[in-house]
């Protein structure tokens, strides 16, 4: 019964994501990469600043005591996002949202692998390797589907 | 041989976005949720706005003054990619993480699928075709794998 009130909830939150991936692929064809992810991030961080003061239960530390690196987070995720922004116009949304997913996941086993950033070990298993060679596969097969259409057009 | 380039591009930058939650996971611990992910943003917005300066000094040129003119919807990137915060919060205690995921990945694939093929939010046509079909059943096969 939850599941069946959760799964179109998470369905949906997935769709937003794959719209505002195409929308910003959008907006950065009629500005610039720089101009898009720097509108994307202010909006984020005027609602979460809203967010913050309303919600935000009182916490022992603060994002200014805490030490730089534990930040550095933020620079992988502007990292992807210049990613997503360069891809979505050049390769297509689905293309690009399959990459981004593939990347997520094998480094998401590869984090769980070593056990970095103090997170539990979990070994690649033959399940797990299985499924990285299923994803490199779905990517082989968006590219053939790309390349196809690429030659159709001319 | 640029497509493959570009695709190898952004399964790195998949990558960073899996670094970026695992460390992301941790700050939100000591500092909460909310406030982490503001800081993820208030550093785009600063990283951002040096680069903005840094292409101005280079003699490139400036977009800031044309966002008004742009329609209104090509401007709800923020907003829109922000409802998946605000989902998360609230099933990731409901079904658990793994459900989540698996939930949020089928909803992103099959929205990217029928926004190509009917070319929205003003993309281009890439038409849905078996190679699609089969990238789609693979994805489902290793989620099924993992989770």
């Amino acid at each position: 019964m939850l599941l069946t009130l959760a799964f179109p909830l998470l369905l949906l939150g997935g769709m937003a994501i794959a719209a505002q991936s195409s929308i910003n692929g959008t907006l950065s064809v009629r500005t610039d990469v720089v101009t898009t992810a720097w509108l994307a991030n202010v909006v984020a961080a005027v609602i979460l600043f809203v967010l913050v003061i309303f919600f935000e239960p009182p916490q022992t530390a603060t994002m200014f005591s805490v030490p730089m690196w534990q930040l550095s987070g933020a620079l992988f995720g502007t990292f992807s996002m210049v990613a997503i922004v360069v891809g979505v116009p050049r390769i297509g949304t689905a293309a690009t949202i399959v990459a981004v997913i593939a990347g997520q996941i094998i480094m998401g086993l590869m984090v769980d692998h070593f056990g970095w950033f103090g997170n539990t070990q979990l070994r690649l298993d033959e399940k797990r390797i299985m499924a990285i060679v299923l994803l490199a596969g779905a990517l082989y097969l968006i590219y053939l589907s790309n390349v196809r259409r690429v030659k159709t057009v001319d | 041989m640029g497509q493959i380039l570009m695709l190898l591009f952004v399964v790195i930058g998949g990558m960073a976005l899996a670094l970026e939650a695992a460390l992301l996971g941790p700050l939100g611990e000591s500092i909460g949720r909310l406030s982490a992910s503001l800081s993820i943003f208030l550093i785009g917005v600063l990283v951002f706005s040096v680069a903005m300066v840094v292409l101005k000094l280079a003699g490139k040129r400036n977009y800031l003054a044309t966002l008004p003119k742009q329609p209104r919807w090509l401007l709800t990137g923020g907003l829109v990619g922000f409802m998946y915060t605000i989902v998360l919060t609230i099933t990731t205690p409901l079904v658990g993480v793994g459900t989540t995921m698996v939930g949020i990945l089928c909803g992103q694939i099959s929205a990217s699928l029928v926004i190509d093929h009917f070319g929205l939010l003003g993309s281009e046509r890439r038409a849905i075709d078996r190679y699609r079909i089969g990238a789609l059943a693979l994805i489902l096969l290793a989620l099924w794998l993992i989770y």
